[in-house]
Order: structure tokens, then sequence, then C-alpha cells
């Protein structure tokens, strides 16, 4: 990083409403996480000090986005906020229509069912946990084509979030090009760090599917973070604006979910937008009975209208460097300490690479989601296993995935904790990391079936 | 003669309304097809379409959106929204839903199979589609007098046992997963279910062995006719009435976008463990976490507070009063409508008032029309073109029993200036009646045409 590190990203903000935190002792706090069956996700909120549990739906919204809740036209059809979360997804995304939904995964839900026949093959830049469920559900099969860097937390590649495109047109040429649904693209990629794809990857992706005839959904999530890598790590696209890039990465797609909780700074909803007709004719035929009529999408009006707000403000270069400065310098106050890190930093959370951090134990005994719970012991900080717990097991062998990234991710929610946050976050990880050989492994005492890491319980390795 | 009623409130936040001319209207009106459902809302002067997400919330409930905990596992919001329901409704698995819909959805994905038939007083559109699309049967065993709409009977909403025993043993006990009760009926015109009408549905089912489950959308509004008309409860709180009807249950569905005065929101309710780990699982995949489940923390405070002031009486005497006082003004100039008035809404007989338009040109959709154009109020058709449908077999139209326009009012949002407003309208529309025209379908989807059919008048 050089001399960046010590450019300043400060807030292009100021505080305007407040909400108390409470302090916890270390004792309450091992107490709290063993009656949590060492799982962060069920602990209760209260007992946090700084929740880096998730970026979805956590972000601070702005008092203009606040006045737009109080103009929320709550009529059950044809609202007015519709029409304006309409007209800003054609201004920012592009795409012709707009089926809002409560959040994301609602969006997935209605695209895998539409989408996907029992028997297609659905390629990705690896997988999202709900993303890869709905695709299972409909009776689809999920490969991932990322690129090998992806799986490698030390590579420094600045686009680890690209497509292969050879091991797709391998897939392609196994299958053929009919039983390919679409391809599932996600912007910054998640489960790989929060890394970004570029430009010149998508156009590459774009050439090939228009030969097939494969439509590429775009997982718009985190796309105005990804739009930022581009312009600020791809060449040629330095003085193009965080608006523009982001509606080229959409020209080259044929439609989009949404998760508006991440890149849209709200705390609900979410949308699919697509460009055919006929999918989105069915799509609004299926949102009636799954999620509410065509013109709210199961979310109030007042939540559409802060969506509409959301996104304009969401894509402000001066609001997304603050956004991604911060991640960066949460992640080299890391670095500096030490502490294994997956790297480069990401957009949207700092990833610790716990099979460095716990050398000790073994991935079995979920190493990950043990650093998780020592974290929250120390200093109250709660974070989020990513690893072999989250990946699940393989249906065929019943063995758990193993994946190769076994990771713990500190994810940042927008425009809420402070740089002294931030320090607290860094100072707890390195006095762990002191401590790390009296951290034991863990086993289950209760494993759901599908998605288990939200609700599994451990107990201590004696 | 005119109700007295009086609002136990005074406004605070105020949304301006259009007001504009009829020659404006009728362009929109042509432009959307002759379907309300895609006139914009700003359009509209009263919005009458549904009473569901529209209530206006108190200072109290925005003070509770304010203080909303978007984490997104655990929030504060949650266990009091849970401990809420619990206290109320009296079942230990309280799951929250982004609204009512899904909490019949995931019931049905869990519970239903092929094959399936699930009886209920009247089954609610979206209830029978979700039972329907799990390949199971929907079956009403209301009482006969439901379908008459001139006369006037307490508890309309009253499931007929000796139907229900009936279905029992025509399909066999072992193929109905639970049984339902809706309160109140919303389909058969807001009416009420009694107490004592419950306690026996209880009685026949246990001797079955099958759970009874509620759609508690309304369950205050319930609640009160309850108190009103059923003698031996008169002396009853909302809350202990509401207590004594979950009791005879084992769980319910609930779209608190109705009783819970909130604009999103709902939940399901559940006394069986191994139940609420199964719907748990599920509600992850689409709905969300089980400490939110695909609401804002703020929107489940929101919810845990409109479900305590629901069920203060004066509100409820305000609420039930208002529709009543729109009932009493239309009975002065003869209007028909379902008698007594209900619940949340009043419900034209259209049958009664256009009954020179035969059911094939949508008689109660081109009323519905007519008052957009005359007054720019917004009512929903329950008749024909809802639903209506071709017989597979014989290929000939099939139409519903009561063809019926449906006026809902929104919980504390209109005054009775409106109320008044609205009644005049109608009973001028009344008055010149002849000059309404039947329509014609020019586009239907397959399924819930209603919501994007599009429609044009006859002309004569």
């Amino acid at each position: 990083m050089g001399k960046l590190k010590k450019r300043s990203w400060a807030e292009p903000f100021k505080i305007k409403v407040v909400e108390p935190i409470k302090m916890t002792t270390r004792e309450y706090r091992e107490r709290v996480i063993e009656e949590a069956g060492y799982n962060t996700f069920l602990l209760k909120s209260e007992d946090v000090y700084i929740d880096l549990l998730t970026d979805s739906g956590t972000s601070a919204m702005s008092d203009y986005q606040w006045a737009g809740m109080m103009i929320g036209d709550e009529a059950y059809a044809g609202s007015k906020n519709f029409y304006n979360l309409e007209a800003a997804v054609r201004k920012f995304y592009g795409f012709k229509h707009l089926i809002p939904t409560h959040q994301g995964r609602g969006a997935e839900h209605i695209l895998s069912q539409i989408m996907i026949k029992p028997g297609d093959i659905v390629p990705g830049n690896m997988y999202f946990t709900t993303t890869r469920h709905h695709q299972e559900l409909a009776g689809g099969k999920f490969v991932d084509i990322i690129i090998d860097d992806a799986h490698n937390p030390d590579s420094e590649f600045a686009f680890k979030g690209n497509v292969d495109i050879e091991k797709l047109k391998k897939i392609i040429d196994e299958v053929g090009e009919k039983r390919v649904a679409y391809i599932s693209l996600e912007g910054t990629v998640n489960m790989a760090g929060g890394q970004p794809f570029s430009m010149q990857n998508i156009k590459e992706l774009y050439e090939l599917c228009s030969k097939h005839g494969i439509p590429i959904m775009l997982d718009a999530t985190r796309v105005i973070e990804n739009a930022y890598f581009v312009k600020t790590r791809e060449k040629g696209y330095e003085d193009k604006s965080i608006e523009e890039i982001v509606k080229e990465i959409c020209s080259y797609c044929d439609g989009a979910t949404m998760s508006s909780k991440k890149d849209h700074l709200v705390n609900i909803g979410g949308y699919l937008a697509v460009n055919d007709d006929n999918v989105a004719q069915k799509a609004r035929e299926m949102v009636v009975i799954y999620e509410g009529l065509h013109t709210y999408g199961g979310i109030s009006g007042r939540d559409m209208e802060a969506m509409a707000r959301g996104i304009e403000e969401a894509a402000q270069f001066d609001h997304i460097r603050a956004r991604i400065g911060q991640v960066e310098y949460l992640g080299n106050k890391l670095m500096e300490a030490e502490i294994p890190i997956v790297k480069p930093i990401g957009g949207h959370a700092i990833y610790l690479d716990a099979k460095k951090f716990l050398p000790h134990i073994p991935q079995e005994h979920f190493p990950a989601q043990a650093l998780a719970a020592a974290i929250y012991i120390d200093s109250g900080v709660r974070s989020m296993e990513r690893g072999i717990v989250s990946a699940g097991r393989n249906k065929e062998t019943n063995d758990h995935h193993y994946p190769k990234l076994e990771l713990v991710r500190l994810t940042i929610p927008r425009r809420v904790y402070t740089q002294a946050h931030m320090d607290v976050t860094a100072e707890s990880i390195e006095a762990v990391l002191e401590e790390r050989n009296k951290i034991k492994g863990l086993k289950f005492v209760y494993e759901p079936e599908s998605l288990r890491f939200f609700q599994a319980r451990f107990e201590l390795l004696k | 003669m005119k109700s007295k009623y009086i609002e136990p409130f005074k406004i605070k936040v105020v949304e301006p309304i259009s007001q504009i001319g009829r020659k404006e209207r009728e362009l929109i009106l042509e432009k959307a097809g002759y379907n309300l459902f895609s006139v914009p809302a700003d359009k509209v002067m009263i919005d009458l379409l549904t009473d569901s997400g529209t209530s206006a919330m108190s200072d109290n409930q925005w003070a509770g959106l304010m203080m909303g905990d978007e984490s997104y596992a655990g929030s504060r919001n949650y266990y009091h929204f849970e401990e809420t329901i619990q206290d109320i409704f009296g079942y230990k698995y309280v799951i929250p839903t982004h609204q009512g819909r899904v909490a019949e959805n995931i019931l049905c994905s869990i519970k239903v199979k092929k094959g399936h038939c699930i009886p209920n007083n009247i089954h609610f559109d979206t209830t029978r589609a979700n039972i329907e699309h799990a390949g199971a049967k929907a079956v009403n065993c209301v009482i006969d007098e439901a379908y008459d709409t001139g006369i006037e009977h307490p508890f309309k909403g009253n499931m007929d046992l000796n139907k229900l025993e009936k279905v029992i043993n025509e399909v066999g006990p072992e193929n109905i997963p639970f049984c339902m009760i809706t309160i109140t009926n919303n389909s058969g015109g807001g009416q009420p279910v009694s107490l004592e009408n419950i306690k026996q549905t209880k009685a026949l089912v246990d001797k079955y062995n099958l759970p009874l489950l509620f759609d508690a959308c309304r369950f205050a509004e319930n609640a009160y006719f309850i108190k009103t008309r059923e003698k031996a409860y008169e002396d009853w709180s909302i809350k202990e009435i509401a207590k004594e009807m979950f009791k005879y249950g084992n769980g319910c569905t609930m779209s608190a976008k109705k009783d819970g005065l909130v604009n999103i929101g709902g939940f399901l309710c559940l006394d069986n463990e191994q139940m609420a780990d199964k719907v748990k699982n599920l509600l992850i995949l689409v709905e969300g976490f089980p400490t939110y489940g695909g609401l804002a923390g703020r929107d489940l405070e929101a919810v845990a507070r409109g479900l305590k002031e629901v069920l203060d009486e004066n509100y409820l005497s305000f609420r039930i009063g208002q529709i009543k006082y729109l009932g009493d003004l239309l009975d002065e100039a003869n209007v028909p409508y379902v008698k007594p008035t209900g619940g949340h809404a009043i419900y034209i007989d259209v049958k009664k008032f256009l009954p020179e338009i035969p059911q094939s040109e949508f008689p109660a959709q081109a009323l519905v029309c007519e008052l957009y154009l005359a007054g720019g109020i917004r009512s929903v058709e329950i008749g024909s073109l809802m639903f209506g449908y071709k017989d597979k077999e014989t290929g000939e139209d099939v139409y519903p029993n009561l063809e019926l326009l449906r006026l809902a009012i929104p919980r504390r949002v209109y005054t009775t200036a409106h109320i008044e407003f609205v009644a005049q309208t109608i009973i001028d529309v009344y008055n010149n009646k002849e000059k309404i025209k039947g329509l014609k379908l020019i586009y239907e989807a397959d399924i819930l045409r209603h919501f994007t059919a599009k429609l044009a008048p006859i002309e004569s």
C-alpha cells in the first residue's frame, strides 16, 4: 500500500443520531457465549460491543433517507415510492423491469425458480450460502468457475473475483450450452474475501456467453463496491464515475438480484431486475405468492423510498472511498501487527485466515468458529465464521465440505463505527493472537440440516 | 340512525391527498385498463382498496421505529416482539415473517401434501392459493347464513359443525393436517366467529385428533364483537377474550398489517417444538434469520407496540363504530350491502345494486370504476373478475355466488368527513345507476388475474 495507508479517509458526513452500546465483562461474555453454543449468531445483540457479524441491513441511514421514511406511501397498489425506486434502478443500473422483494434471498428464490430446470448447471464465481441453496432447491447444480487465485489467501492479485473463462468453456463443452441455466456472477465476491472482478473479465465473459446464448445474472449486492475497485485498479477507468462503471457492468448482464441491505444503505429491501419481458411477467406472477403485490414486493412504501435515496448516496465517490477506506484502515492495522488476513483487502470486510491463526486446531475441529468465539470473549467484538461450518456437508458422501479457505469475517457496517472502534477491534485481535495457544477446538452439539452455520451449537473439546 | 363514535387520538402527522377532476380521472382509468390496481396511488383521493398495511401508526410506534436494533442476530426488538406475542396469543414459539402470506406459505410447505384437505370457515384468497399450490384442497365450512347478504346474524363467520364433521368423515382425518378458523372472516364480509363456536369447533377436531390453527389477522376486531355480542364475555377485557380464543388453538398465522397496526410484518405462532424447528430452518431460506424473519428491527418493534395498542377498547369501539357509521349512512338511501356491518369493511351487494348487468359483464368491477370516476374513491371487486374462471371440462364460465364491492377502511387514517363523502358519492351513484355500463376483458393473466387484468366498457 506504500504511502496510501497514511492517507486520511475521513467520513463525508457527521453524526446526527446515536445508539448507546453496552459494555460487558469478560466473565459475563464467557458465560453468554457458552449459552449461545459458541455460535456468534446466537448471541443477543445487546451483549455485543462492536457488531461486525454482517454488513447486511446494519447501515446507518442518512437524514435524507429518514426524511424519505416520513413520506412513505403505504398504498397497496401503485405507491409513489415504487415509481421513485423504479426510476432510481433504471438510472443507476439500467435494467428495464424492477420487481421489489423483501430482501435479496426473495429475489434469488424467484429467479432460481423461473430460470433453472432440474438437471441444469449454474456456473458462478464462487458459491454464496443462500444463493447456492436456492439454485439447488430449483433442481440446479452450482459449479465454481472462479479463478484459482481466489482460493489462495496470500495471492495479491487485484481481481480475485474474476471468472476463469477457460473453466467455463470446459463446462459448456461438457454439458452443452442448453444445460447451462445462466451464469451467476457476483460483484465483490463475499466468500473469497470481498474480492472484485475486472471490467476486462466481464467483457470476455459476455463475449463467450453471447456466442452460446447463455444469460448472465448479476448478484449486484455489492457491485458499487466492485465499481470502486475497477475505478482505482483498472487502467482506463480512473476517470469514469462510479455511476458510469456500474452501468457498464450491468450492460453486459441480462438481469440482477439485489440485496439492498448492503450497497444501498438500508435496513431492509431487495429486488430482482431483468430486461426480458417474459421473465419479468413470470416474476410478477410469482412475487404475489411469496412476497407481495408487484408494486411493493413485501416492503413498506417508506422502505422503498429509503432504497431509492440510498442508491443515489451509495454511488457517490466520496461515500464509497470512505467506506472502503475504513475497511482498508482496519486491514492495514492488522497487517502491521502481522495478523494473517486474506489479501488484498476486500470491499466490505476483513477475513482472518484461521488456518494460520490457529495452526494447532485441525479443520474438522472448526478453527474459524473457535476463533470467532475467542474474539468475542476477549472484547465483545462479534464476527462470523466463513469456513467449514458455513460450507456444510456434501449431499452424496455426507462428509463435510472442506473449503480451502477457513476464515473469520469481520464485516464493517456502513457509516456506523468510528476509527476508535476499528482500533479497539484490531487491538483485541492482536491480544487474542498472543494467547492463541489457549484456544480449543469445538464439536457439534446440534447440527441443522441446511444452512447449518446459522443455528448450530457447539461445545469446547476437552 | 347514525351511530356515534369518537377517535381516541388526535392527528400528529398528515399526508396531503391529491384533488383531481373527473376529466383527469377518466383518462387515468382508461390508461389503467379499467383496473384500479394499475392506478397510481397519488391519483386516488380516498383509498379504500385494502385495510392491509395502510394503518396510521401512533407516535409511540414511530418512536419505536427510531429504537430499531438492526443487528442481524439477536436484536432486542425481536425479544420484545416475542414477549408481547407470547403474552397475548399464549403460544410458545413465535416466528416473524415479512408478511402474513409467508407464514401461510411456510406452514403449507411443511404440513400440506398432495391429496390433503384443509377445512376453514372461509379461506382467504392467499390462504387458498397456498393450499392449492401444495396440491391440496381448501374447503369452506361456514354457516349458510354467511351467504345471505340481507340476514342479520351476530356471528356470520361461525363454522358449521355439521359441514365440518361431514368433510372430516368424507376425506378421512388422516388427510387433514390441520383445520383453520379465520377471525374475522374476511371473505365473508369481515364477520366474526363466536367464542362458543370456537369451543365447539375445538371439541369436534379433538374428537378426530386434528390440530386447530387460527388465521388471526383481525383477532382484536373479532374479540370486540365477542365482547359486545356474546353475553358471557361482556365484562371481559379484549386481551382476556383474545387469550381465551387462542387457548383453543395450536397456533396461528398473522398478517400484522391488519390488527398489528403496522405497514409491514407478520408472524407464525406454534405450540409444538418440533414443528417450530422445521419452520425456522425453512424460514432462513426464504425469509431471514429467525430473530428478524425478513423484517427490519424497527418494524418488529412497531408490531410489538401496535399489538398492545389494538387491545384498547376505546380504539376498537371507534374502529368498529366508523365502519358501522358508513353502513348507517348507506341505509338511509337503501344501498344494499352485507349485513350486519363487519369489522374492517363494507361489502356492497352488487347483484342487488346493479341487477341489470349480468355477471359476465363484471358488474362489481364496473361499480368500482364508477366510484373512482365519481369521487376518486378506490375500492376493490370481489366477484366475477376475482373468482370467475372457465371450467376446464365444459369450457363454460363459472361465477361466484356473491358479487361484491369491498370498501376496506384503513385504521386511524380517514375522518368522519371522509366517511360522509364516501357515503354521499355512493348514494349519488346509486341514484344514477342506469348510466353504468358493463365491462369486457381484453387481457388476463393465468393466475390471480384481477391484479393485472385489462378491461373496456361495453358500448350499447
